[in-house]
């Protein structure tokens, strides 16, 4: 789950690290007051769940509360589905550096990232100038040490106050990233200002799903989700992926919903949604239906093969569906796995072809949705 | 032969009593695997489908020769379990829990690590070592999926094995011994490590691993094939060639980010290496039989 810089930077304050002053708004009107509060000039951070907001002109620098007003009033007018405004102090830096927590999943440890050049795309960094990231590995069972920290400084040429200054952020990061299950605890860029204080610029934080219920503070809502259907889906665990193509998937299995995404497209058809209701969500297919419908396709294409999910279960679970929300587009079927036998015979009852081969049923899908059968 | 558990090996289960635990058990007994004793705290004494319960694993060893841990447990519960299992001087377990919080995967990769021992899972249907024994929750009763043979089969994922082995099987072949690694982004044990299992194997003629983007495991697969560690043929079907960057298709390890992870890097490394890598599950029985004739 990933949060918003505000959540981000909530949780960085939690935890010792210093943030420019800063309000989150929801509308214009609110910057009257807010303004007094932050001070001028300020920077309004869209708040947006995708990066690259700085590019896409969803971070403005303002000097007056005539231009934040009007600024603000087109970020959440512009296209990027803008709810939330954070309005922060600008901050007079002298530098600025890069600083992440993260996990290397092959020596199972935590790991430090950072560089003495911040503010910059980290990924680009990483394959042109690999040498400038500095990378320190941290063993989560036995704590963070006073030698990582060292190495980490030593490692990005900062020493003295300063050293001080940055190692204490470092140290509450890594805490940041431990207390909040986080896959990702990021600044980029800390400020450092010309008093030698460090503030994080701007925050991005990663709650593990698999956390998320000993997490009380990151709990889902219709902000983290473009639409009201994800949401929905999402509230009910569903994974749902809403395209403009054709055929909604059905699917289950996280690695064959995903093969036959590629299928479709191998074939030359495209995609309306991409829904998953098998494991936990084997008995779901009424309400995944109902999601699905929800976007307009012209053929709804299910394809499973399960183990704890039966086959059977799924089928009589489809059956239902149809009988539920009467969809006017064709099914395709392809439902294999624990008790397939039975199912087939459901699928009959209710006048459905059980096909067994994927490849057979995509091609199919794909057919129909161009007008072929 | 085969790998990581065959007809000998003596497996307990932890989470014995619990409606998968004793449901999959039986299951594994009736396929032929060796199950020793059970473990569910507060349940000593019972039985089920007459495997004895113990408290501890602990209390269980001092009666029973055991040698792998098979762990039907609750994600939250994990860690404790397998590290109970580890104290006990097991060294191999695996778990299907589906939901490990990651700071938990991460601890419990490190400390298998750090003692010599091997996890494997979370998130996964489990092992088989066709015709000898079976870990976890695999439908070995499906025979045109699970036959025995001689093609080593490694997965990231569940229901996409059932697909591709139905495949392989199809085309003529059969299986040695399935490793499902699990879908978390960050597994026990990854591909790599498996490696020298399947190189040594005599039952093991080629190898198929059942990838999917986001990560570095096919990547590190790649790498062995290239330093002429891992020898034997071997085909790949990678799923999510057509994810769209950034949106979170299937497994929580499936993810493309930063250019990282993508399904055309991962062919074009296994391809680099000397691998086969297949468009669609249909075309894995294709390509082993240009390797094997």
């Amino acid at each position: 789950m990933n949060v918003f810089e505000y959540q981000a930077k909530q949780a960085f304050r939690d935890n010792g690290i210093a943030t420019p002053k800063g309000v989150l708004i929801r509308s214009v009107e609110e910057l009257d007051t807010v303004i007094g509060e932050v001070g001028l000039p300020c920077v309004l951070k869209s708040q947006v769940l995708r990066g690259g907001r700085g590019k896409a002109g969803l971070i403005k620098l303002v000097k007056t509360k005539e231009e934040a007003k009007d600024t603000a009033q087109k970020l959440f007018s512009c296209e990027h589905n803008v709810k939330m405004i954070l309005a922060e102090q600008a901050v007079a830096m002298v530098k600025e550096v890069y600083l992440a927590v993260t996990f290397n999943p092959v020596t199972a440890k935590a790991m430090f990232i950072a560089c003495a050049e911040g503010g910059v795309e980290i990924e680009i960094l990483a394959k042109n100038s690999p040498e400038k990231l500095v990378k320190v590995e941290v063993d989560i069972t036995e704590g963070l040490g006073a030698y990582h920290i060292n190495n980490l400084l030593f490692g990005l040429g900062i020493s003295g106050d300063l050293g001080k200054k940055f190692g204490a952020l470092a140290r509450n990061l890594y805490k940041t990233f431990r207390a909040c299950d986080a896959s990702l605890a990021e600044i980029n860029p800390v400020f450092i200002t010309k008093d030698e204080e460090v503030i994080a610029g701007d925050g991005k934080l990663i709650i593990d799903d698999n956390s998320v219920s000993r997490q009380p503070n990151y709990q889902l809502s219709r902000d983290y989700f473009d639409s009201d259907v994800e949401y929905e889906a999402a509230m009910e665990g569903i994974p749902y992926l809403q395209f403009t193509g054709d055929i909604a998937l059905m699917c289950a299995g996280a690695g064959l919903t995903t093969t036959v995404f590629d299928i479709i497209h191998d074939f030359g058809g495209t995609v309306a949604t991409y829904t998953e209701f098998g494991g936990a969500n084997y008995t779901k297919a009424v309400r995944t239906m109902e999601l699905c419908l929800k976007t307009p396709s012209k053929v709804i294409l299910v394809v499973t093969f399960g183990t704890i999910a039966r086959a059977d279960v799924m089928a009589q679970g489809l059956a239902e569906a149809i009988k539920t929300h009467k969809p006017s587009m064709p099914i395709v079927t392809c439902i294999r796995g624990t008790n397939e036998e039975e199912a087939f015979k459901i699928l009959r009852e209710i006048g459905l072809e059980p096909l067994t081969n994927t490849e057979e049923a995509v091609q199919r899908a794909v057919d129909i949705a161009a007008g072929r059968k | 032969m085969s790998i990581f558990v065959n007809s000998n090996s003596k497996v307990l289960v932890q989470g014995v009593t619990g409606k998968e635990g004793s449901f999959w058990a039986k299951h594994m007994k009736d396929m032929g695997t060796k199950v020793v004793f059970g473990v569910t705290p507060g349940k000593e004494g019972q039985d089920v489908d007459g495997i004895p319960v113990y408290h501890t694993v602990r209390r269980g060893i001092a009666e029973h020769d055991a040698d792998i841990s098979m762990l039907f447990v609750p994600p939250k519960f994990t860690k404790d379990a397998v590290f109970e299992a580890l104290d006990a001087g097991i060294k191999k377990i695996c778990t299907i829990a589906d939901g490990i919080p990651l700071h938990d995967a991460v601890q419990i990769r490190k400390a298998a690590l750090s003692c010599g021992a091997m996890v494997i899972g979370g998130n996964t249907s489990g092992i088989i070592s066709i015709g000898e024994a079976m870990l976890g929750t695999i439908p070995y009763w499906i025979e045109r999926v699970y036959k025995k043979g001689h093609i080593g089969v490694m997965t990231r994922s569940g229901s996409l094995t059932n697909e591709v082995t139905a495949e392989i099987v199809g085309g003529g072949f059969g299986v040695s011994t399935l490793i499902g690694v699990g879908g978390d982004p960050v597994p026990g044990t990854r591909f790599a490590e498996l490696l020298p299992m399947y190189e040594a194997d005599p039952d093991t003629k080629a190898l198929v691993i059942i990838g999917e983007l986001g990560g570095t495991m096919e990547e590190e697969v790649a790498e062995l094939m290239q330093e002429k560690k891992f020898t034997k043929p071997l085909v790949a079907f990678l799923g999510g060639r057509t994810a769209p960057e950034g949106k979170r298709m299937g497994h929580a390890g499936a993810i493309v980010s930063g250019g990282k992870g993508t399904v055309k890097g991962k062919t074009e490394a296994l391809t680099k290496a000397g691998g086969k890598v297949a468009r669609r599950p249909s075309m894995v029985p294709l390509l082993l039989k240009e390797f094997l004739g």
